[in-house]
């Protein structure tokens, strides 16, 4: 991402405001919030879907009955996977979740193949260990513990890239909502506190890497996110993440609304491997997601700003997409060349904004 | 109809969002009361719709009308006998035929379930004694088919409402995913209570349906015959409001609501719709009783009619639904849609014989999920959709989205399996009624469902005939009655010497629905057989680049096996331009032969003379001829399909000759035989020896003339691949000549043993697959003179080697091997060694 760790600040601390209003929205018309919730799953809701009467912004799009479906998930005993490609939002939706039902973001575990049992479960401090034997000061929680212990959400991110004996760690952990502390003696666990429950999210392009068992599988509902195909909806995203990227750099470059629209429109067929008119395209191997697309047009708006006249065009998009988007996969530069050669030329007739695209697509190669 | 009331809670359902209400719209309200005041009370519905079924219920019970007015066509009238008879069950549908000047049939299905509110009027209308009509322009009005195409065949459209940018608008704004999310929302998901208050729920309705409506310019509902429709409602209206003292309630579609109301209140607005009277005024209403019919109907064809937005979808859930609201439901067992629903679709999932089990733990969670769903959504209950998302969350265990039993579960659930019926002796549709009477006449046996067998003897038995050509009807059409198990098989060109045919054939509920399906083409199946082979022949006639002889006398035959032999005798037009411009042999050829066939079979299907056909073969045979020409530009590899070319045309041209020109022995002066005789000379050697061997079979030529081409083409120093591809295509042609002339046979042995050793091994793949057309016990004959020849007993021990575990590589290599040992030893001076 391009953005900065001082920009992403964690959910809860950025929106804090607007949690702030759902909650007294909430006191104000006496709306039962479930036990361990700060927020009633109408708030949660509208925290993501968004409510204009209470200054609560939009944050997902296109897909409000999923929305419906993980709030209601998260109120059962079923975890919540988040399945998709990437860049659909996934860890977005995950982290916006966990904000608004617990306040609380940081109990995450990343998935890694290096992730081991003790990131799971709990590790010792082996001083203390050694000092004192085991015991509440020497045992080091891990997010699940301290989720278990705290009544919130526990965030696992790409789970599937943990290898299967570490993922399986957590079917018994979800069915029994406990924890085994043998160390401890033979029957001491930490039980669940209401208001816990898993938030896990794997990428579809991983599947097969390593695939959930089916015992870890029927402890989650799974809802797969798609990526955006509102055309507007995705406009409205990219503007509006560009934005809250450029920051005060905002003021010092102009980007063109019909730009982001031209950026979208070629993301969108790129990405589906067809255009709008029903022409097929050739789909690139690099996700060509919405963050991608604010990417590029972050990447565009500097180029803009630095080495241009402070408007982005078309044509920094054409060059931002070739370089951010397809790296240098020479694969993918060829299906980017036979969408300039097929769709924009003949765009570039009629259209002087694909004409720029098309102008500084047809640079590259020459 | 009160001004609705706006709901305070954006999140709940049930409520219409807090709108500001266009002008035209507040200003119709105003009208509402002025008609109501008049007695005339609209009840603006969703076709459908249980919600607006409750609503209309509890409304005609409070206001006992004297007249029931329903959008409908007008001669839809003269059915309400039977609609209200006891013996009719829903779902149920009216049939509207209308003839076109041009000769097609254009069909309209209005379907009727026990949840539509038309139902509803209808049966209310005749429990409370009040006169029902309908009141809609006639099927058979132009105003009405201006788009109904092949697909859109609903009376009951309700586009307007699915492609309405405002309802769009705001069914994102609620959260919805389309336009029947946001009905179900809005409407659908109120509480019993709550939609028995009939003045809420039409006042709703109409604002909600006002809304899309003022989506839509004056020229495009001109134009699709809306304000056509909508000015003979309104007369009839006024006329019904005229004639009775008591109060007129009309049931239409909302999105007409608001026209009428301005119509006939005299409003400004009003004045498009009541100009578009025709002058002197709408006619009455026909008594028309020729062109609509009652049918049974099932939810599979009301589901797929909502597919193209007419009336609301998944009536297998409103269906569940409807138990519920309208107490038919057993009162002790209070039936909960959304748990019979899940259960229904967990039992035909785990049914599937697949691994995926759904079990009572798994339905639990997903009827929690549905009421927790319902309760955030603001439902009183669960919607279709929240059932439906349950589903999606708790019984799709993977990211691989519903596995195909689940999905088929799914169907099975929403769409629903109902069937309705009709009393019996209701007039069946044409289409039903004259297959059956026709089947009946020719003593088929239509009692039960069960499977029967005839077989058909078409030489001699004249009933029999028309019953294959009924059989043959029905199959073509795909209305799964009749299957032929054996016999000739005109169309395809096989079994055409057979003059018996069998056949397995059963009247079933299916075939009926088939034949209802195919009432769209056509009130007959002879009808709708013609109308199908109108769509072949446009489509051999239109793909020039398929310009196929072949197609076209295949489309023409399929009409004489059909009895359709009039319509034969048009399509030869087509055969001829056909015949004229296919570029290939072998589909002239094949056309050929299937004419051959039906001229065959002339009296199996009575036609006639037939002259037709004549004409037909006569012009077949000059084509055949001029194609021959093109015969043997191809290199080595289509030598067996040219021979194969040759052979058949040789056997057309006999065939031909017997049938234009009987009497005459050989065919001689035919244009084929002509060009015939003239390929023996074909650069093409395979062509050469395959007609100079069969010139020696049909005694146009001798043995000598073989025997000398043979040693000319074999003799040493000869172009060896023309000597090959000579003796190929004459062994391919006359495989047994070389059996039974040993002359010709030491020929070839001779030509063969003296070949040079390297030539003979680079052909030898060729030579060993022109042997192969002898039958193996002229190979073992063959085998036996060849040995005779070479002076090796064939009974001795010498040929009696076998190396199973060798490949012919194997041997090649060992051959090749012996020669060169061979060669060195000769000139080694030690050939004696060799033993030769
Ligand atoms: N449907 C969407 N609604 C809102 N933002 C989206 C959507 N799809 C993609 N995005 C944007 O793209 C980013 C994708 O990031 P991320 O959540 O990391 O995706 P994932 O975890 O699926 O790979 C989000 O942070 C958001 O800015
Ligand atoms: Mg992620």
């Amino acid at each position: 991402m391009v953005s900065t760790d001082e920009i992403r600040r964690p959910a809860e601390d950025r929106f804090a405001a607007e949690l702030t209003s759902l909650a007294d929205a909430d006191g104000r018309a006496g709306n039962d919030r479930p036990p361990g919730w700060l927020l009633s799953p109408r708030a949660v809701r509208a925290f993501v879907l968004g409510d204009a009467e209470l200054g609560v912004s939009r944050k997902f799009y296109g897909d409000d009955p999923l929305v419906d479906r993980a709030i209601v998930s998260l109120l059962g005993r079923q975890g919540l996977m988040l399945v998709g490609e990437p860049g659909t939002a996934k860890s977005m939706l995950s982290e916006l979740l966990a904000a608004a039902v617990s306040g609380d973001t940081g109990l995450t575990i990343q998935g890694t193949a290096g992730t081991t049992e003790d990131h799971i479960r709990y590790s010792w401090n082996y001083a203390l260990l050694l000092a004192e034997g085991p015991s509440d000061r020497s045992l080091v929680p891990s997010p699940l513990h301290q989720a278990l212990v705290g009544g919130k959400i526990v965030r696992f991110e790409e789970i599937t890239r943990c290898a299967p004996e570490i993922q399986d760690n957590l079917v018994s952990i979800l069915s029994d909502k406990q924890l085994m502390i043998p160390e401890f003696g033979p029957n001491a666990r930490v039980p669940a506190r209401p208001g816990f429950n898993i938030i896990a999210t794997a990428n579809l392009r991983d599947r097969g890497v390593n695939e959930m068992s089916a015992a870890l599988k029927r402890r989650f509902n799974f809802e797969t996110v798609r990526p955006i195909t509102d055309h507007a909806f995705e406009v409205e995203l990219v503007s509006g993440q560009l934005t809250e990227e450029l920051g005060e750099r905002g003021e010092e470059v102009e980007v063109p609304r019909e730009v982001i629209r031209l950026l979208v429109t070629a993301f969108q067929e790129l990405r589906s491997g067809v255009t709008a008119g029903g022409t097929p395209v050739k789909s690139p191997e690099t996700v060509m997601s919405t963050a991608e697309a604010v990417n590029v047009a972050f990447a565009a708006a500097l180029e803009a700003r630095y080495l241009g006249n402070g408007v982005v065009s078309a044509a920094e998009i054409a060059r931002q997409i070739s370089g951010v988007a397809l790296k240098d996969n020479p694969e993918d530069a060829r299906r980017l060349r036979f969408y300039v050669d097929n769709i924009v030329r003949e765009r570039a007739r009629t259209d002087p904004l694909w004409k720029d695209f098309f102008r500084a697509a047809a640079d590259l190669w020459h | 109809m009160p001004p609705p009331i706006s709901g305070t809670d954006r999140s709940a359902g049930g409520v219409l969002p807090e709108i500001d209400l266009p002008d035209r719209l507040r200003r119709a309200l105003v009208l509402v009361e002025q008609l109501r005041a008049d007695g005339i009370h609209f009840a603006p519905i969703r076709h459908h719709s249980p919600a607006c079924s409750v609503a209309l219920r509890a409304q005609l019970t409070d206001l006992a009308p004297a007249v029931i007015l329903i959008e409908g066509p007008e001669e839809y009238t003269h059915l309400l006998p039977q609609l209200i008879d006891p013996g009719t069950v829903p779902p149920v549908a009216v049939l509207s035929h209308h003839r076109e000047p041009g000769g097609r049939t254009t069909t309209g299905f209005y379907p009727l379930a026990e949840f539509s509110p038309e139902w509803v009027a209808l049966r209310s209308g005749a429990a409370g004694g009040a006169e029902v009509a309908f009141i809609d322009l006639p099927w058979a009005s132009a105003s009405r088919r201006v788009d109904q195409d092949a697909e859109s065949r609903s009376i009951q459209q309700e586009r307007h409402l699915a492609h309405s940018t405002t309802l769009q608008a705001l069914a994102r704004l609620e959260h919805c995913r389309d336009h029947d999310e946001l009905w179900d929302h809005l409407f659908e998901l109120r509480t019993p209570a709550e939609l028995r208050n009939w003045r809420r729920v039409f006042g709703d309705v109409f604002v909600w349906s006002a809304l899309a409506r003022s989506d839509y310019e004056l020229p495009v509902l001109r134009g699709e015959g809306s304000i056509a429709r909508e000015s003979l409602m309104a007369a009839r209206i006024a006329e019904h409001r005229q004639r009775s003292d008591g109060p007129v309630v009309v049931v239409t579609g909302a999105f007409h609501t608001l026209a009428l109301i301005e119509a006939l209140a005299g409003s400004d607005l009003g004045a498009v719709v009541r100009e578009a009277a025709p002058q002197g005024g709408h006619p009455p209403a026909p008594v028309d009783a020729g062109s609509s019919w009652l049918i049974r109907y099932d939810f599979r064809r009301l589901d797929a009619l909502g597919g193209y937005s007419a009336g609301m979808p998944s009536p297998g859930w409103y269906h569940r639904v409807w138990a519920g609201l309208s107490g038919t439901a057993d009162p002790a067992d209070p039936a909960d849609p959304t748990v019979e629903m899940l259960v229904d679709i967990a039992h035909h999932t785990s049914r599937a014989g697949t691994s995926e089990v759904l079990g009572v733990a798994d339905v639990s969670a997903a009827a929690a999920h549905a009421w927790r769903l319902a309760e955030l959504r603001g439902h009183p209950a669960p919607g279709r959709t929240d059932v439906l998302d349950a589903v999606t969350s708790c019984f799709v265990k993977d990211d691989a989205g519903p596995s195909p039993a689940l999905r088929e579960a799914l169907e099975a659930g929403f769409t629903g399996l109902g069937q309705g019926s009709v009393p019996a002796g209701t007039p069946a549709p044409p289409i039903i009624a004259d297959t059956r009477r026709r089947a009946e006449d020719l003593r088929l046996n239509l009692t039960d469902s069960d499977t029967r067998h005839t077989s058909l003897d078409l030489r001699r038995n004249p009933r029999h005939r028309r019953r294959s050509r009924f059989l043959t009807a029905m199959s073509f059409l795909g209305t799964g009655f009749a299957r032929r198990t054996a016999g000739p098989d005109l169309v395809g060109g096989t079994g055409l010497g057979l003059l018996y045919e069998e056949w397995d054939y059963a009247w079933t509920p299916m075939t009926e629905a088939e034949l209802l399906d195919l009432a769209e083409e056509g009130s007959t199946v002879d009808e709708i057989a013609l109308s199908r082979l109108r769509g072949l022949e446009l489509a051999v006639d239109t793909t020039a680049a398929r310009r196929s002889a072949n197609h076209a006398v295949q489309v023409l035959i399929q009409a004489a096996v059909m009895g359709l032999s009039e319509h034969s005798a048009g399509l030869a037009e087509l055969v001829r331009t056909h015949l004229q411009e296919d570029p290939s042999l072998a589909s002239v050829i094949s056309a050929g032969r299937r004419l051959v066939g039906l001229r065959q079979a002339r009296d199996q299907l009575d036609l006639g003379e037939a002259a037709w056909i004549d004409d037909l073969l006569t012009r077949v045979e000059p084509v055949v001829a001029y194609l021959l020409s093109t015969l043997g530009e191809g290199s080595v590899e289509d030598d067996e399909e040219t021979v194969d070319a040759l052979l058949a045309v040789r056997r057309l041209d006999g065939d031909l000759a017997v049938l234009l020109r009987p009497g005459q022995e050989r065919p001689t002066g035919s244009p084929i035989t002509r060009e015939l005789l003239r390929l023996r000379a074909s650069p093409n050697a395979a062509i050469a020896g395959a007609l100079t061997g069969l010139a020696v079979v049909d005694g146009s030529g001798t043995e000598e003339d073989l025997g000398a081409g043979l040693s000319a083409q074999l003799r040493t120093g000869a172009d060896v691949e023309r000597a090959v591809r000579y003796l190929t295509g004459f062994m391919k042609a006359t495989p047994d000549l070389l059996l039974h002339s040993p002359e010709l046979l030491s020929v070839v042995h001779r030509a063969l043993i003296t070949l040079p050793a390297e030539q003979f091994l680079g052909y030898l793949p060729e030579l060993r697959r022109a042997f192969t057309w002898l039958k193996p016990r002229e190979t073992a004959r063959l085998a036996e003179q060849v040995t005779a020849l070479g002076g090796i007993d064939a009974r001795s021990d010498d040929l009696n080697v076998r190396h199973h575990e060798l490949t012919a590589a194997d041997l090649e290599r060992g051959r090749r091997l012996e020669l060169s040992l061979r060669e060195s030893l000769a000139e080694d001076g030690l050939a004696d060694w060799t033993g030769t």
